[in-house]
C-alpha cells in the first residue's frame, strides 16, 4: 500500500513542521487543561477527592450540580444576569453605531478628538473610578418604581449603565473602522434619492453593518455577562447580584468544596459557550469581511 | 442658500449648528453648566433623603453574611421568631461571606440594611469610631446574660455599645482521644512538655503538629496564641492597634518561640488549606491540631466524638495561659435605619435567651453568646469550649479582627508566610513589619 498516497503530493516531513506542530500541541493541552480539569473535578465527590486527592479517578458523581444549582440559587441569579446583559448589549450597539456612523461618514473639527476620546477612555483601568463612581451612584435618586433602593446604587440600571459606559469605547472603534470601508457610492445614491441622515443610518449603514454588529454582539456578551467587580461593588442586595457574582455563594465561611465551585463555574460558563458557538459563522465573518475589498 | 457641490460640502450642511458651532471654549462652558445643574440637582435630591424615616415600622431588614446552608437556615428561623413576637417582618439580606468583608467599607457608606451581621473587636470599633454604626447603649440595658468580657468585645472606644454578640468559638489544640489513649500521650501544661510531646510523637511517627497556611490566615492563629501567652492579652492588643513596635524584643521573643516549634509542624504548609491539614488529624496521621472550633465541620460521627482539646500551654508563669482567641460574631445596626424602633427591638431579640435557644436547637457547630440560653442541647465538645471561654480571662477575637483590615491582609499573611518559609531571618522580616504597619496606620 505504499502507493496510496501519490508521490509529489505529500511534502516531506520538515522538522520545522515538526516542532510548530509540538508547539501548538503543547498551547492547546494548555489552554484546554485547566478547563478539562474543572470539569472533570465538578464530577466528583468531595469526600472521594479528599480521601485519594485530586490525582486519581473515581468518586463519579452529578451531585454538585445539583448542590451549586440549588444552594447559589442560579435560576434567580441567572435570571438577573439577563436584565443585566440584554439591555446593556443593546443600549451599547445601538450608541456606538451612532458614534461611530458620525465619526466615518462626517468630516467635522472633532472627529479624530472625538475617535480618541472613546478609544482613550477602553485603556483607562476601571478600578481606578471606583470611588467617585460609587459616590455618584449613591448620590443619585431614582424613583422608587425603577429600583427598591431608590438609588442609582443597587440597581440594575446602574450596572447597565457602567456596563455601556465602558463597552462603548470599543464598539465605537471598531464599528467606526467598519463604517469607514463601505463603499462612498452608496451614500451618493441615498444622497441623490434624497435620504435624510437618519435613514442613510438606519436603513443603509446598519444593514451593511450587520455582520460587525454580531461579532460585537458576540464579544459584548460575553464581556458583560463575565463582569464581576462592578456588579459586586456596586451592588448590596445579595438576591440582585448577576450569576458571577453568586458564584461566590458556594464559598463557605471556613469551609470551601473545590468540587463544588468547579461545578457551579462550569454552569456559569455554559451561557458564553452557547453564545459564542450560536454566532461563531458570524464572529468569524465579521473579522474577516473588512479584509477583503470587493 | 447654495446647493452643495460636493459630498464633504452636503455632509456639513447636515451637522446641526449646534454641533458645529463647537469649540473647546463652549465645550468646557457647556460641561461647567451641566455640572451646576447636576449639582443643584444631587442637593435637592440629598434633601428629602431623611423623609422617609419611621414611616414603616412594620418591616425592618437584616444584612447578613450568613451564606452557609446551615447558619442561613438558623437566622431564617430566628428571624421568624421574632416576627411572631413583635409583628414586624424581616427581610434578610444574604451576601455570601467573603464578599460581604471585603465590601464592608462600601456597604456602610452606601445604603447598609438596618441590622447587619459584623465581628466584635477593632473591626467594630473602627467602624463605630468613624459613626458608621449606631449607638446601642439601649439594647443593652434591656439584654442580660451577657459576661462582662462580651460587653467589653461589645464596646467602642467611646465607651459605648455598637455590637450584640450571637455566637463564638475558641481557639485551642484539638487531639484524637484514641490515639492518645493507645500511645499513652498527656495533656501538656507547660511549653516544655509541649515540645516533649511533640518529639514523642515524631518518634512515634506522627506528624506532631498539623498545619496549614494557604489561604494565609490559619498562621495567624498561631502568632496570637504564642503572643499571648509570652507577652500577655495586653501587649497583644496595643501591638494590634499599632501602638507598640513590631520591632522589640517581645516580638521577636514570640518568633525565636515560633521558630523552635517549627520542625514539630507539618512541612509545606504554604501550599496546604487548613481542611487538609484537619484531615491529616481526622485520618490520624498528626498528633495535634492548632485551630477554631469549625475544625469539627471536617469530622462526622463516630471521629467528632473522638474529638477533644485543650488550651494552648503556658510559656511564661507570670502570664498564665487563661487568655484565647474566642472570635465573636454579632448584630450592629446602621447608622440611619429607616425605623430605628424596629431596628433596636430586633436586636433586643437577636440578643435574647429566646433566640439563643432558637440558635443551640438547630445549629449544633456553634457556641452561643448568651450564657442564658439553654445548653442541653450542646455536644460534650460545644459544652467543654463554652467552659474554656467562660474561664478565659480575657478574650482576644483573631489577629485580622483585632488590627487593621488591611494592615492584616497586606501586611501580615505575606509576612508570617515568608517566615514559615524561611524562618531564620526574623530582625529583617520585623523590620520590614514595622515599616510597612508605620504607613498603614498613618494613613
Amino acid at each position: 500500500m505504499t502507493t496510496a498516497v501519490p508521490p509529489g503530493r505529500r511534502r516531506p516531513l520538515r522538522p520545522a513542521r515538526v516542532v510548530l506542530h509540538l508547539f501548538l500541541g503543547t498551547v492547546a493541552v494548555g489552554w484546554l487543561f485547566p478547563i478539562l480539569w474543572a470539569v472533570l473535578t465538578s464530577f466528583r465527590s468531595y469526600e472521594y477527592t479528599a480521601v485519594n486527592g485530586y490525582v486519581s479517578l473515581g468518586g463519579w458523581t452529578v451531585d454538585n450540580y445539583v448542590t451549586a444549582w440549588r444552594t447559589a440559587e442560579f435560576g434567580k441569579h441567572f435570571l438577573n444576569s439577563v436584565y443585566i446583559t440584554v439591555p446593556a448589549v443593546l443600549l451599547t450597539l445601538l450608541l456606538a453605531s451612532c458614534v461611530a456612523f458620525v465619526i466615518a461618514r462626517f468630516s467635522w473639527k472633532l472627529n479624530i478628538a472625538l475617535l480618541g476620546l472613546f478609544t482613550a477612555a477602553n485603556l483607562l483601568p476601571q478600578q481606578s473610578l471606583l470611588i467617585p463612581l460609587f459616590r455618584m451612584f449613591t448620590e443619585i435618586p431614582l424613583p422608587a418604581w425603577m429600583s427598591d433602593s431608590e438609588l442609582l446604587y443597587d440597581s440594575y440600571w446602574g450596572l447597565i449603565l457602567v456596563n455601556v459606559a465602558f463597552q462603548c469605547g470599543f464598539c465605537v472603534f471598531v464599528l467606526s473602522n467598519y463604517m469607514k470601508a463601505l463603499p462612498h457610492e452608496l451614500y451618493e445614491a441615498a444622497m441623490v434619492d434624497g435620504a435624510s441622515v437618519w435613514r442613510q443610518y438606519w436603513q443603509v449603514t446598519m444593514p451593511l453593518c450587520r455582520p460587525a454588529l454580531a461579532a460585537l454582539a458576540t464579544l459584548e456578551v460575553t464581556w458583560i455577562y463575565n463582569e464581576f467587580f462592578w456588579a459586586t461593588v456596586l451592588m448590596r442586595t445579595g438576591d440582585k447580584f448577576p450569576v458571577t457574582s453568586s458564584l461566590n455563594n458556594l464559598r463557605g465561611e471556613f469551609f470551601t468544596d473545590n468540587n463544588l465551585v468547579s461545578a457551579g463555574s462550569v454552569l456559569v460558563a455554559v451561557p458564553t459557550l452557547v453564545v459564542f458557538f450560536l454566532l461563531q459563522k458570524q464572529f468569524v465573518r465579521g473579522l474577516t469581511l473588512g479584509a477583503s475589498k470587493g | 442658500m447654495s446647493r452643495p457641490r460636493t459630498q464633504a460640502e452636503y455632509l456639513a450642511r447636515l451637522v446641526p449648528p449646534s454641533v458645529a458651532g463647537l469649540n473647546r471654549r463652549s465645550l468646557l462652558a457647556g460641561a461647567a453648566g451641566t455640572g451646576a445643574l447636576l449639582g443643584t440637582g444631587l442637593l435637592a435630591g440629598c434633601g428629602d433623603s431623611d423623609s422617609g424615616s419611621g414611616s414603616d415600622a412594620k418591616r425592618v431588614s437584616l444584612g447578613s453574611n450568613q451564606s452557609d446552608p446551615k447558619p442561613k437556615d438558623v437566622l431564617a428561623k430566628v428571624t421568624a421568631g421574632f416576627t411572631t413576637s413583635a409583628g414586624t417582618s424581616v427581610d434578610i439580606n444574604t451576601v455570601d461571606h467573603n464578599t460581604f468583608q471585603e465590601n464592608i467599607n462600601n456597604y456602610l457608606q452606601g445604603k447598609p440594611d438596618d441590622v447587619f451581621t459584623w465581628f466584635a473587636g477593632y473591626r467594630m470599633r473602627f467602624f463605630a469610631a468613624k459613626g458608621l454604626a449606631g449607638d446601642l447603649s439601649d439594647v443593652w440595658g434591656k439584654l442580660d446574660g451577657y459576661s462582662d468580657a462580651f460587653k467589653k468585645a461589645s464596646t467602642g472606644d467611646d465607651g459605648k455599645q455598637y455590637f450584640v454578640p450571637a455566637s463564638y468559638y475558641p481557639w485551642a489544640v484539638f487531639y484524637r482521644k484514641s490515639v492518645w489513649q493507645q500511645r499513652g500521650y498527656q495533656v501538656p501544661t507547660t511549653l516544655d512538655q509541649f515540645t516533649a510531646l511533640g518529639a514523642q510523637m515524631k518518634k512515634d511517627g506522627l506528624t506532631p503538629i498539623a498545619f496549614a497556611d494557604k489561604d494565609g490566615w490559619p498562621a495567624m492563629g498561631t502568632f496570637d496564641i504564642l503572643n499571648l501567652r509570652i507577652n500577655g492579652y495586653q501587649f497583644h492588643i496595643d501591638l494590634m492597634a499599632g501602638k507598640e513596635a513590631w520591632t522589640s524584643d517581645k516580638v521577636k521573643k514570640v518568633f525565636d518561640t515560633w521558630a523552635g516549634l517549627l520542625p514539630l509542624h507539618q512541612p509545606d504548609a504554604l501550599g496546604r488549606t487548613w481542611q487538609e491539614a484537619a484531615q491529616s488529624l481526622q485520618q490520624k496521621k498528626s498528633g495535634m491540631y492548632l485551630l477554631g472550633l469549625f475544625v469539627g465541620q471536617q469530622f462526622s460521627g463516630a471521629d467528632l466524638e473522638d474529638l477533644d482539646f485543650f488550651t494552648f500551654p503556658e510559656v511564661d508563669s507570670t502570664i498564665g495561659a487563661k487568655a484565647l482567641d474566642a472570635p465573636i460574631d454579632g448584630y450592629m445596626m446602621a447608622r440611619k435605619p429607616k425605623s430605628k424602633d424596629a431596628a433596636t427591638k430586633l436586636l433586643t431579640y437577636l440578643g435574647s435567651k429566646e433566640a439563643a435557644d432558637i440558635t443551640v436547637k438547630n445549629d449544633p457547630s456553634t457556641l452561643v453568646a448568651n450564657t442564658g440560653a439553654d445548653t442541653a442541647g450542646y455536644t460534650a465538645l460545644q459544652k467543654k469550649a463554652a467552659e474554656l471561654v467562660g474561664s478565659a480571662t480575657e478574650i482576644a477575637q483573631f489577629l485580622d479582627r483585632d488590627t487593621r483590615p488591611d494592615f492584616a491582609s497586606t501586611v501580615i499573611i505575606p509576612a508570617l508566610q515568608q517566615f514559615i518559609k524561611d524562618p531564620k531571618d526574623i530582625g529583617g522580616l520585623l523590620t520590614s513589619i514595622e515599616n510597612q504597619k508605620k504607613s498603614i496606620f498613618t494613613s
